[in-house]
């Protein structure tokens, strides 16, 4: 019920992340979800799509993998830092 | 493109558990204890503390932070059990409390001149449960017009909960809620859960919950008092 919330928190470590590390632009974002995490994973991915669709994400994949127990994390990003022929 | 993995491996609750951490160290040095009160809708968590004000309000210094999702109805109904501020918290469709608001909500508080904290979670069964806010103890309230089987269907509330307080007994004649059942139930999700049957409306129980309250006040200001000397 509160997927929304934690999509927005998993979008604010994602744009801390991004603004350390300097990459142009998330293609891809891990994130574990327990079976007893609370969390709806298809509620969840839903609200992260619909945040990702926002700049500065543009569109960036979710890939949701479950685990037994109640794991809640951001287990990597996928990032894409342009042509380096420009 | 040069697409490359950045490793993050951070949990989400990360930051609220840090600010949560923050809320429990400022109320273990003022000796405060914090008790955070949940239950579905309508289970009677209001009526419950309008209650423990009226009686308690003349031997404890009691500061409440009420959470809901619209209105501040719960919180002016406990501001007139209580001269002390009632703090609000409108959560504007959140479905649960954070520990940044309890934080910013006791900001509000002199906790110098306070003996107990209570929270008045938003009415749900599923959310609050996942949020830490510093609480000392976490207190689930199931009403008997609720079926005997809530813990089996909401078990990470129950499981959380070191209080599970039944309210509306009162209503018990009228009603087919066996309590044993309930019990039976309860105990299945959490064996060490601490049950207490009461009704708001007649008085029964609450010299049980009182005394749970004032045992509270009496280890949290003790292990301040250690702390300091």
């Amino acid at each position: 019920m509160h997927e929304m919330g934690v999509a927005m928190e998993i979008c604010r470590i994602t744009e801390e992340h991004v603004g350390t590390d300097g990459a142009r632009l998330v293609t891809g974002v891990a994130v574990i979800v327990g079976d007893d995490a609370g969390v709806e994973p298809s509620s969840l991915e839903f609200c992260l799509e619909t945040l990702f669709a926002q700049p500065p994400f543009g569109g960036a994949a979710v890939y949701i993998t479950r685990v037994s127990g109640d794991a809640l994390r951001v287990d990597y990003l996928e990032v894409d830092d342009g042509c380096p022929c420009h | 493109m040069a697409v490359r993995v950045i490793d993050v491996r951070e949990r989400v609750m990360a930051q609220n558990d840090a600010i949560a951490a923050e809320v429990r160290r400022r109320l273990d040095d003022a000796g405060v204890p914090s008790l955070n009160l949940m239950s579905s809708p309508g289970a009677g968590k209001t009526l419950l503390l309008e209650r423990t004000l009226a009686d308690l309000s003349s031997s404890l210094r009691i500061a409440t932070i009420v959470g809901d999702v619209q209105t501040q109805n719960d919180a002016d109904r406990l501001a007139r059990q209580t001269a002390r501020l009632v703090q609000a918290v409108v959560t504007g469709g959140a479905c649960h409390l954070d520990a940044r608001q309890v934080s910013a909500a006791l900001d509000g508080v002199d906790l110098d001149d306070t003996d107990l904290v209570f929270v008045e979670n938003v009415g749900n069964l599923v959310c609050p449960a996942s949020w830490d806010l510093g609480q000392t103890a976490n207190v689930v309230l199931f009403a008997v017009t609720e079926g005997e089987d809530k813990p089996l269907k909401y078990p990470k509330m129950f499981q959380r909960s070191r209080y599970a307080v039944i309210t509306k007994t009162d209503l018990l004649p009228y009603l087919d809620f066996d309590v044993r059942r309930a019990i039976g139930y309860l105990r299945d999700v959490n064996p060490d859960i601490e049950i207490l049957l009461t009704s708001a409306r007649t008085g029964e129980g609450l010299d049980s919950w009182y005394e749970i309250l004032h045992a509270h006040v009496h280890a949290a200001s003790h292990i301040a008092a250690d702390a300091f000397a």
